[in-house]
């Protein structure tokens, strides 16, 4: 049909051979220096309260044991996490041109709800709200600039999850 | 001296799930089977030990404010291979419920899935079912 736009397909999609990422240089730019940030918080001091949810108790009744936990796995952890970000960091600069493969997109995922974590942390979200539907959110109800990057982070992870999920 | 040759070591389920050994003598045989014990010697089995030591561990998921119901569900599907009706069914016990348990097995399994919920941020922690 004449004059017909092609349809919305979101910030990332699945297609033949890969995946597909249709963000802008300034949005690719800001999600780069996210990971940066990212990367400076978990190289950083261990104790830093933002961390908290990143990082969290896997045994709550036994000290002993979680003690053991933290020394063998938080390394391990960490490592995995910046694994994910530097993954990401190549897979969304701007020049890059190739799709995604699903290794890059599932490291894309992590990351972006690690990003998301902490700044629900750092917003003091306690409220459930975990909608994050794509029509829009008013649930975190902020109006801050932390606010709204996270209402994209949101966002740009539903449509993540949405690319990966089989059809 | 050399010990009797019906000294044995016999194996005793420990709380970590490895073994110790008692290597408690058996004096005096009779057509090979014991018939007396060093009376000082001899190690009561913990049975509390022994029943904690079969007990399977639970992995459990948390409810929490930031995680996004459609990721929780991915990554169910994901790391346990769950089909969507059981890996939604899960989440939804997590939102409504406050907790769902997702997995359960020995100490090192769970302490694994747990190890892999923690990489994608989610909330998990384990314990011993009751």
């Amino acid at each position: 049909m004449i004059g017909r736009r092609r349809e919305f397909v979101g910030p990332i999609e699945a297609v033949d051979g890969g995946w597909q990422v249709n963000l802008d240089v300034e949005e690719r730019n800001l999600l780069v220096r996210l990971m940066g940030e990212l990367r400076a918080l978990l190289t950083g001091p261990g104790d830093n309260e933002l961390l908290t949810r990143l990082f969290p108790q896997a045994y709550t009744d036994d000290e002993e044991k979680e003690a053991e936990y933290q020394r063998l796995m938080r390394e391990e952890l960490v490592a995995s996490r910046l694994e994910a970000i530097e993954r990401v960091e190549t897979a969304i600069a701007p020049e890059r041109t190739r799709l995604l493969d699903e290794e890059e997109t599932l490291a894309f995922m992590q990351s972006l709800n690690a990003v998301r974590l902490v700044l629900g942390t750092m917003l003091g979200i306690s409220d459930d709200d975990p909608e994050g539907d794509l029509e829009g959110d008013d649930g975190s109800s902020g109006d801050s600039p932390e606010h709204h990057l996270y209402d994209f982070l949101s966002w740009l992870l539903e449509w993540t999850v949405r690319s990966l999920s089989p059809a | 001296m050399r010990e009797p040759s019906t000294c044995r070591r016999w194996a005793i389920p420990a709380v970590d799930g490895n073994q110790v050994f008692d290597t408690r003598c058996r004096r005096g045989t009779l057509g090979g089977v014991p018939t007396t014990l060093e009376p000082t010697e001899v190690i009561d089995p913990d049975l509390s030990d022994d029943v904690s030591v079969d007990r399977p561990w639970i992995v459990i998921v948390w409810n929490d404010p930031v995680n996004l119901m459609s990721y929780v569900t991915f990554v169910f599907q994901k790391l346990f291979g769950y089909s969507l009706e059981k890996a939604t069914a899960l989440m939804l016990d997590v939102h409504e419920k406050g907790r769902a348990v997702v997995a359960s097995g020995g100490r090192e399994e769970a302490e694994m899935h747990v190890f892999r919920l923690h990489e994608h941020s989610l909330w998990a922690t384990m314990e011993q079912e009751s």
